[in-house]
């Protein structure tokens, strides 16, 4: 695995000071620290693992369990693609394959320039208006793969 | 301030309605994860501005709040005037002067907001009489739509916490039970097992310490029933597990909330804030001296964490991985204490009966399913959303009558039911009643209550495949049969996909599904073939013509279906090219196009579009290679 | 004690036991892969499943795997239904198809009469069945240093950050239990690496034999609160230390047979 290092673990603490010091804050403390850093630090795993007092292998574990963690840096901009079952079938995979032709990254993969990551999700709650993209925080529902395109203009 | 005593909660619930009575008029706007998406926000904000700047709270007696989700996301920024209970659907900021002007001030409507009916094409002004809302029986769903979620005392004109005062104050704890087991009420989030049962058994289970837990989960993608309770009504969902706690003996909670819906989290944990601060949680109930805590735990995203012991494993914050259930969660579940979870749905259900009495929700329902259950129904219909009916309803009457018919007035297919946990139904299942019992006994599941509807464009090879890439992803890994089954069943499927499918696979598929279904550890893998199994019952035909034709009959396996321009009613109006994601089509306006097959991807776009019908799909007949050979010839 | 029925046998097993400890003891051979005495049941190969019914609830029957599966007064075992035995062929045919080159699997699956796997053969064949043995042990001797990493098919075992694992103290008790020899580990005298990490050895001050890591020393002194130097001295000097003392307390021969090794 390579790692990217990262210095400052401030917000780790200060998310760490909110929780009590036991397993199961685990799974909270990472949701907080993935949201303040878009992905989670090695560095930050270590120091999550020393002060909640679960050894690292279970941290890294738990880590790379869940679908809400990632342990790559992420774009500034995440694209999410629903592929739930109402979502699917009004075609979520053609808005993929338009978004990895405009962008030329796969799901789980991050633009060079990091202002893009393209994610899969499955299903959002928000079926009704299928086929669903949530693009940074807002949700673009009856998405089309033609409408797309303005909302993947760089610079967002 | 706190409420310390019965007569004070029944004081609180008086002025809550006095203060609601008082107000004359009312502007709702939802505020729902789909209404949000769709710019509700703004719409609510200009109202408040409009409201505020114009003094019409004085003049009028209007004021505004803001409403969970009433489950018809499509049509959103929804807003309905109270007391008439007009709706106006895709309301923008634009709009809001106007609705002021013509419609509170002059009794006005504006027809262009107005809902229209997408069978009869008539508009219907009011919300209740529109046939997505006319049919429903809504008991868990009691207050969605209607309650501000941020507005405890709004909850309380509603009804909230009158079951809860009920319970504690003139209620045993085995009354309580008994009410709930004259209810009929059984799981809404899945098996469908008997609540007052797992209730009773942990009530009777040692230890000092147990756990009541909600299953906020809801990972059975295409449902989204959950959400919208906990989003819109969280008040509810607190009540239940109240009422279920001091049934059972329980002084602490946790609501298992997925990731993928923080306004859930956000509006639950204002909720318990608030309910705190009015005593309705904490020591000491409404002086009832009983004492209840609850908390929330934020999921991170593993669909197996819906499974029990899974999600007491993930709460514990520890990976999500099933353990045998020999030994009961009721004796030993979260950190190995006694332990009862019940559903999101369950739980609102709950207070609603222990206020009404068991007989009247048993007065809905089949003679062993009882009551009324939510379904989010999506897919192909007409109208999409969330809906509550009494059980036994029909799925015709779902779909035709509620849901409007299929979309485009295309073939109707099948009805997806239970998830990937679930089976796909055909049109002549389209009678049965939905019940626990009829729905497994036709291969699908109840499960969390999505419906998700195909029609004659969708492939029924492929739904099973999507479901089993979704499982292959979500299993837990831990055991041989789910791991390695649902990866082995995967490979077919893909072959089958791509036309690379053999004699002799549909056997294969039906002992893999077998072993899986006997081997696995926990549900989640001896559930998985479901969507296999009930595809291949019903649509074995689709299963035979990709073996042996390799074609696909509903057009959607790219690998076998090519597209063409039938010459006549092509009129050359251009829609095609333009949603053409590789520009294989070409043609000068108001002329016949054509599609250049070596650029086209057989995307299906160009075929969804076209007005006139004049696009044909057909097997490519043979497998890629064979086509590719053909094309150099 | 509860007294069940396993094909055709009586059995009396005691109280909170499991079922393939009854079958064992009753010389009914049944096979597993993530079952193993040092560490908790885990229910995860699925190769132990059994048939059971409980006649006095109406005829209930159910396949469950006798490794978790709690003994009851009355149930009845058959380990050999035809059910039980085409769920282990196809298991043994899935692993087969996981690890085509692993002899373990090879042997098992050909005693159930499955030579060739029916399924697609993976492409990077693995010695790791997932069988979570070496995690379980790790997590016993109270280090967990590797864990389960991923889920679902793409789940492995690894230490952190697949990086050589801090916490490991290289003991080797994962290479130990692991049923297939999937862990590689190197050890010379002086000199020890598993997990990519590398380890010093300490001499027994008497034998001079190099029997135990600086690390493992190091971890099992802090953790039962002795000095280090109780671990240095190797476990086949101290019995022999103890049977001197013991000979001399009863004032037999006095030939100290400590200070025998070579150092
Ligand atoms: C793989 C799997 C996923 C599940 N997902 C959910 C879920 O998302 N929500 C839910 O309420 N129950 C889910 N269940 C069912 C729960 O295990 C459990 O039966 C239920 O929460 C109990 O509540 P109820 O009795 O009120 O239905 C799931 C079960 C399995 C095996
Ligand atoms: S059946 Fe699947 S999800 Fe359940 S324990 Fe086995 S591998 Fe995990
Ligand atoms: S399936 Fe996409 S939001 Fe539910
Ligand atoms: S030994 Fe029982 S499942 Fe592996």
């Amino acid at each position: 695995m390579e790692r990217v290092p990262c210095t400052d673990l401030a917000p780790v603490d200060a998310i760490l000071a909110r929780y009590p010091r036991e397993e199961p804050s685990l799974i909270q403390v990472l949701q907080d620290v993935q949201r303040a850093y878009n992905y989670l630090p090695c560095e930050a795993l270590e120091r999550v693992a020393g002060e909640l007092g679960v050894p690292l292998a279970k941290v890294f574990s738990v880590a790379t369990f869940y679908k809400a963690f990632s342990l790559n840096p992420q774009g500034r901009t995440i694209i999410k693609v629903c592929t739930g079952t109402a979502c699917h079938i009004r075609g979520a995979s053609q808005l993929i394959e338009e978004v990895q032709r405009r962008l030329d990254i796969g799901p789980g993969e991050t633009t060079g320039d990091m202002a893009f990551s393209l994610q899969t999700v499955n299903c959002v709650g928000a079926c009704a208006m299928a086929p669903v993209v949530i693009v940074g925080e807002k949700y673009v529902g009856a998405a089309k793969a033609t409408t797309l395109a303005t909302y993947l203009d760089r610079g967002e | 301030m706190r409420i310390e005593s019965h007569q004070q909660f029944d004081a609180a619930v008086e002025a809550a309605r006095a203060a609601k009575l008082s107000k004359g008029r009312e502007v709702w706007v939802c505020c729902g994860t789909g209404c949000l998406a769709n710019g509700s926000r703004a719409v609510a904000k200009a109202f408040d501005e409009r409201i505020e700047a114009e003094g019409l709270q004085a003049s009028l007696g209007l004021y505004h709040k803001t409403t969970g989700c009433h489950g018809f996301c499509e049509r959103g920024p929804l807003v309905v005037i109270q007391p008439e209970g007009l709706l106006y659907t895709k309301v923008k900021v634009t709009d809001v002067p106007e609705i002021l002007e013509k419609t509170v001030r002059n009794g006005e409507a504006i027809p262009r907001l107005q809902y229209k009916d997408p069978v009869t094409k008539q508009a219907v002004a009011k919300y209740e009489d529109i046939p997505f809302y006319k049919h429903q029986i809504r008991v868990s769903m009691r207050n969605i739509g209607r309650v501000d979620p941020e507005d405890l005392d709004d909850a309380l004109a509603h009804g909230a916490y009158s079951g809860l005062a009920k319970a504690l104050f003139a209620m045993t704890p085995d009354q309580v039970i008994a009410e709930i087991e004259a209810s009929g009420l059984r799981g809404r989030g899945g098996a469908g097992f008997a609540t007052a049962r797992k209730w009773k058994a942990c009530r009777k289970a040692k230890g000092e310490r147990k756990f009541v837990l909600c299953n906020g989960d809801e990972g059975d993608p295409g449902a989204f029933k959950d959400r919208s309770i906990m989003e819109g009504d969280p008040h509810s969902v607190i009540e239940g597990m109240i009422i279920g706690a001091y049934a059972i003996g329980a002084h602490e909670g946790y609501l298992y909330v997925r990731d993928e819906y923080p306004l859930a989290v956000v509006n639950l944990g204002k909720a318990i804030e608030a309910a705190r601060l009015r005593g309705l949680l904490g020591a000491n109930i409404l002086g009832s001296g009983f004492d209840f805590d609850l908390r929330i735990s934020r999921g991170g995203g593993a669909f197996v964490c819906g499974e029990s012991s899974a999600l007491m494993r993930s709460i514990e914050g520890r990976t999500g991985e099933p353990r045998a259930k020999y030994v009961h969660a009721s004796d030993k579940g979260l950190f190995d204490l006694p332990t009862n979870l019940n559903n999101v749905e369950t739980w609102s259900d709950v207070g609603a009966i222990i206020a009404n009495g068991g007989a009247w929700f048993a007065g809905w329902g089949t003679p062993k399913s009882k009551g009324t259950k939510a379904f989010s129904l999506v897919g192909k219909v007409k109208n999409t959303g969330l809906i509550e009916l009494p059980m036994g309803t029909t799925l015709r009457h779902i779909i035709e009558d509620i849901g409007g018919g299929i979309l485009k007035d295309r073939p109707f297919k099948a009805v997806q039911t239970g998830g990937p946990s679930g089976g796909c139904l055909p049109a002549d299942q389209l009678d049965l009643p939905v019940d626990y019992e009829v729905l497994s006994e036709n291969g699908s599941m109840m499960g969390s209550g999505g419906m998700i509807v195909m029609d004659d464009r969708t492939c029924m090879v492929d739904v099973a495949r999507y479901f089993l890439k979704f499982l292959c992803e979500e299993s837990c890994g831990k055991c041989v049969p789910c791991r390695e089954g649902l990866k082995q069943m995967l490979h077919i499927f893909e072959d089958l996909c791509a036309g690379r499918g053999r004699p002799g696979d549909i056997e294969r598929i039906e002992r893999l599904c077998h072993a899986m279904q006997l081997g696995s550890l926990c549900e989640l893998g001896k559930s998985a073939p479901n969507p296999v199994l009930s595809t291949l019952r019903y649509f074995r035909h689709e299963y035979e013509a990709h073996i042996q034709d390799r074609a696909c009959p509903a057009g959607m396996c790219r690998d076998l279906t090519a597209y063409e321009i039938v010459e006549e009613p092509c009129t050359g109006c251009h829609q095609c090219t333009r949603v053409c994601p590789t520009d294989a089509i070409s043609g000068k306006p108001k002329q016949k196009h054509v599609i250049d097959p070596a650029k086209c991807i057989s995307c299906g776009s160009c075929f969804d579009v076209c007005p006139e019908d004049c696009i044909r799909f057909f097997p490519k007949n043979g497998s890629k290679e064979a086509a590719n050979a053909h094309a150099d010839h | 004690m509860p007294t069940l029925t396993i094909d055709g046998k009586t059995v009396h097993a005691p109280h909170g036991t499991f079922l393939l400890a009854a079958c064992r003891a009753a010389g009914i051979e049944i096979p597993t892969l993530c079952e193993h005495p040092a560490v908790e049941p885990y229910g995860g190969c699925r190769l132990c499943v059994v048939d059971v019914t409980r006649p006095e609830w109406n005829g209930w029957n159910k396949m469950v795997v006798a490794c978790l599966f709690p003994v009851e007064d009355g149930i009845i075992v058959d380990t050999r239904s035809e059910r039980v035995l085409e769920t282990r062929r196809v298991v043994l045919d899935l692993l087969l198809a996981r690890c085509p080159e692993t002899p373990l699997i090879q042997a098992l699956a050909g005693s159930y009469g499955v030579t060739k796997t029916s399924f697609v053969l993976n492409p990077e064949p693995t010695d790791c069945i997932l069988c979570g043995l070496c995690t379980r042990i790790c997590d016993r001797m109270g280090i967990s240093a590797i864990s389960s990493v991923d889920r679902g098919a793409g789940r492995e075992i690894a230490p952190p950050f697949k990086e050589p694992p801090p916490d490991c103290v290289g003991c080797l008790a994962c290479a130990e239990i692991c049923p297939t020899n999937h862990i590689r580990y190197e050890a010379s005298d002086g000199r020890r690496r598993i997990w990519g990490k590398d380890f010093e050895m300490l001499r027994c001050p008497r034998c001079g034999r190099a029997h135990i890591t600086v690390a493992q020393a190091d971890f099992f002194a802090g953790k039962n609160g002795v000095p280090r130097s109780y671990f240095e001295t190797c476990d086949a000097c101290k019995r022999k230390e103890l049977a001197a003392t013991a000979t001399k307390l009863a004032g037999g021969a006095s030939t100290p047979a400590v200070e025998q090794g070579t150092r």
